[in-house]
């Protein structure tokens, strides 16, 4: 072998070698989609203190990993910003004449890491400046509640004996998870021959009630529900949502015909996870507050001529969450 | 050994040492997991403006230098960007052997010092990106804050989950490493019941910047004129139109409160201001005002009318102050304003800015002056013309009056007026549409 296969072959091993690392290069941009346009460095090139910081429970207790949706704490941040005055040394380094020249400014967040998003909190309340009020909103088996503070400080420079400004910060966060307490909130939709439907569904209203029991609204529409004007929405307002959501057919009801085919979809919602193993839905009665099916359980197509129907069926829908919340709405069925 | 082989040698040598480097690497990593680094709360973050071009320098309108804050212009977007250890592609910067769970959560929010220094957020937007476009729309104090945070796990991690500490050690302590044993458990939980992140934990980051923001529009400025004849009810005193002015000045928002002609009988106004939304959020240099005249006493035949038109205004090169200037006259669209002689009138003026949102409204001195500056008084609580000078061509030997009137905030931006004031023969002027 001649010296100039040598070089050929390094030549050879050097390029892929370039190769392989640029295009490593070129994934990592593509792994940090949320870097792209940023040229700066990810530390501060002038002194800014992190100082550390705690939050608790008002009451000084840790605050729980596991928290309820709806259901309010008031949180308390605890660090050396709030001081009367700034650090005078920080990492080794001393900070001569530091003084505060500006209040503190606080931010509260709740991250849904899940959804990676975040809710930042605020509250009506008046609170002292360390402290906040969070309402998780929203179930989540993953979130963190954030808590960032940042006051303008002034210190003489060691280099040139002026002042200069920057900032001190903290910022600290909580893991927790929010339990779910709200119940499904599931409705039907059903069709006959020629077209007619009728629909109901639930909405929470008020939202975000507590303490229990939620209360709901459920909304009618179509002509199977009135025949005169099917584009009208029947309200049936503060049902408790719950197990036991019984429309009084005085109130709301649905009406076919003695020989329609029922064409039923369900209208599966949850403000988290609806286990769809536990999901029911069909005609039944009731019988001690429960369903007792006459139809097929969640069959798509439902014949009346072959059910024996009870003297007041209903339109029903069971529905849980994966937190065990549990959802049964009882539609009147009026069969003409 | 021949030269040959000797290369073959170095050629495998080589290969033995990529081939064992990297596992060599997982033993080391593998070994230091067992030692449960510790993570930490929170990391120091950098933030800053990417292009600094409209950036002013630090001394910008006499600003005290040495304290960091930048010096912005209102209406003018600035692309902030920021960056942490946080947004890496491995974790390595955070903790030894320490690996991301998912993105990073970022937020950007603005919060805006009152006049009791405290800071009230603005805005608040999660966007999840190191860099966003920050355009503040009114002067003042602010702070423009990045929050990121993002879940760092150890892949030797304990089990447990990253909370607080309790009794007298209680809470979330950034700068300490996840530990602590489970406070409060949950019942009837389904997925939501599961581990809270695992063993990751969630790690921030936070910089805030403040930034002085200039105020470079004109403050606006409302001018009414009310006679105190005929069957208009004069208000009692100036001041009470004054009250008035300013009550709907700061409801409407420096806006005219009306557009309708009909509104404009018991007295006649000159609206001044910044126009429609979309217009007031222009770039300082870029910035126009709005010229609304609304009564009878903007043309020589006394119809009452309502109109409005853009002017263009002037920003000044090197502080960025902005200037409206209103010259009224023969083949201007404002003429001039008309009054009746002997019929008693007052002037109010009223102006507000956008320094404090438009929140309140100040007083504005008027003048009516001659042609060489010599003021016209008044006489008693109003003006009063007792010889006409319109038509200028019939009244040559009579003095040309002008209103002039100006208003500037505290930045120095300036709005003024100046046109001519016309005393009209009065004999069944205005209701005939015609003078005498």
């Amino acid at each position: 072998m001649n010296k100039r296969s040598i070089l050929l072959f390094v030549t050879i091993i050097v390029g892929l070698s370039v190769s392989l690392f640029a295009q490593d290069g070129a994934g990592a941009n593509k792994e940090t989609p949320w870097l792209e346009g940023v040229t700066i460095g990810p530390h501060p090139e002038e002194l800014s203190p992190v100082l550390p910081l705690k939050i608790y429970l008002e009451n000084g207790e840790a605050i729980p990993a596991t928290l309820t949706e709806d259901v309010s704490v008031t949180l308390v941040a605890d660090t050396a910003i709030f001081d009367p005055e700034p650090p005078s040394e920080y990492n080794g380094t001393e900070i001569p004449s530091p003084k505060w020249t500006r209040n503190a400014a606080v931010s509260w967040f709740f991250i849904d890491w899940e959804k990676n998003k975040n809710v930042a909190a605020s509250s009506s309340q008046q609170l002292a400046v360390n402290q906040m009020v969070v309402t998780p909103l929203n179930p989540t088996g993953k979130g963190a509640i954030t808590c960032h503070i940042g006051r303008k400080m002034r210190y003489t420079s060691p280099e040139t004996g002026k002042n200069k400004g920057t900032f001190a910060n903290s910022s600290v966060a909580q893991d927790v998870r929010v339990l779910d307490i709200t119940p499904p909130t599931c409705g039907l939709e059903v069709s006959v021959q020629g077209g007619r439907s009728g629909t109901f569904w639930v909405a929470e209203n008020p939202p975000h009630k507590y303490p229990l029991p939620k209360l709901a609204d459920v909304y009618f529409s179509g002509a199977l529900v009135k025949e005169a004007d099917p584009a009208e929405i029947i309200t049936v307002q503060g049902l408790e949502l719950g197990a036991n959501m019984v429309v009084a057919p005085e109130t709301a009801a649905v009406y076919v015909p003695a020989d329609a085919v029922l064409n039923i979809k369900v209208n599966g919602e949850d403000n988290y996870k609806l286990d769809t193993a536990k999901l029911k839905y069909g005609i039944c009665k009731i019988a001690s507050g429960e369903p007792i099916p006459i139809s097929p359980l969640n069959a798509a197509e439902v014949a009346l001529a072959e059910l024996t129907l009870p003297e007041n069926p209903y339109l029903y829908v069971d529905a849980t969450d994966v937190a065990g919340n549990r959802q049964v709405l009882f539609v009147p069925l009026i069969v003409k | 050994m021949k030269f040959s082989n000797r290369f073959w040698l170095i050629v495998a040598v080589m290969f033995v040492c990529t081939s064992v480097w990297p596992v060599l690497g997982q033993t080391d990593a593998a070994a230091t997991t067992e030692e449960t680094p510790e993570i930490p709360g929170s990391v120091d973050m950098s933030l800053g403006v990417k292009d600094t071009t409209y950036v002013m320098p630090e001394n910008f309108r006499g600003k005290e230098t040495g304290e960091g804050d930048q010096q912005w212009l209102e209406d003018v977007g600035y692309l902030m960007q920021e960056n942490s250890d946080l947004y890496n592609v491995d974790a390595a910067a955070i903790a030894e052997s320490a690996n991301f769970e998912g993105e990073p959560n970022i937020n950007w929010e603005v919060k805006k010092e009152d006049a009791d220094g405290n800071m009230n957020t603005e805005s608040s937007d999660n966007t999840n990106k190191a860099t966003n476009d920050s355009n503040i729309k009114d002067p003042g104090y602010y702070q423009v804050h990045n929050g990121g945070a993002r879940q760092v796990s150890t892949s030797g991690g304990a089990e447990g989950e990253a909370i607080g500490d309790s009794g007298s050690d209680s809470g979330s302590e950034s700068g300490g490493a996840a530990s602590g044993e489970e406070t409060a458990s949950a019942g009837n939980e389904g997925d939501a019941s599961g581990a809270a992140g695992g063993d990751a934990q969630t790690v921030t980051a936070q910089q805030r910047i403040g930034i002085e923001v200039h105020d470079c529009t004109a403050p606006d400025m409302w001018v009414a004129f009310q006679e105190g004849a005929g069957t208009v009810n004069m208000a009692e005193t100036e001041e009470a139109l004054k009250a008035q002015m300013v009550g709907k000045i700061i409801e409407n928002m420096g806006k005219p409160f009306s557009t309708d002609a009909k509104a404009f009988e018991e007295a006649s106004y000159i609206f001044l201001e910044e126009g429609e939304d979309s217009d007031r959020d222009s770039i300082p240099w870029e910035k126009t005002a709005r010229l609304s005249i609304a009564g009878t006493l903007f043309n020589e035949c006394g119809a009452p009318k309502f109109e409005s038109g853009k002017l263009s205004s002037k920003t000044d090169q090197n502080d960025y102050t902005n200037h409206v200037n209103v010259i009224g006259g023969e083949g201007k669209s404002l003429k001039g304003v008309y009054v009746r002689r002997n019929v008693p009138f007052i002037i109010a003026a009223i102006s507000t800015d956008n320094g404090n949102k438009r929140a309140t409204a100040g007083e504005v001195e008027v003048k009516i002056e001659d042609a060489d500056g010599k003021v016209v008084e008044k006489e008693g609580e109003g003006y009063l013309f007792r010889v006409p000078n319109y038509p200028r061509s019939e009244y040559k030997d009579q003095p040309d009056y002008f209103f002039t009137t100006s208003a500037v905030d505290k930045d120095g931006n300036l709005t003024t007026i100046r046109m001519p004031l016309y005393v009209v023969n009065t004999q069944a002027a205005f209701e005939g549409g015609r003078n005498q």
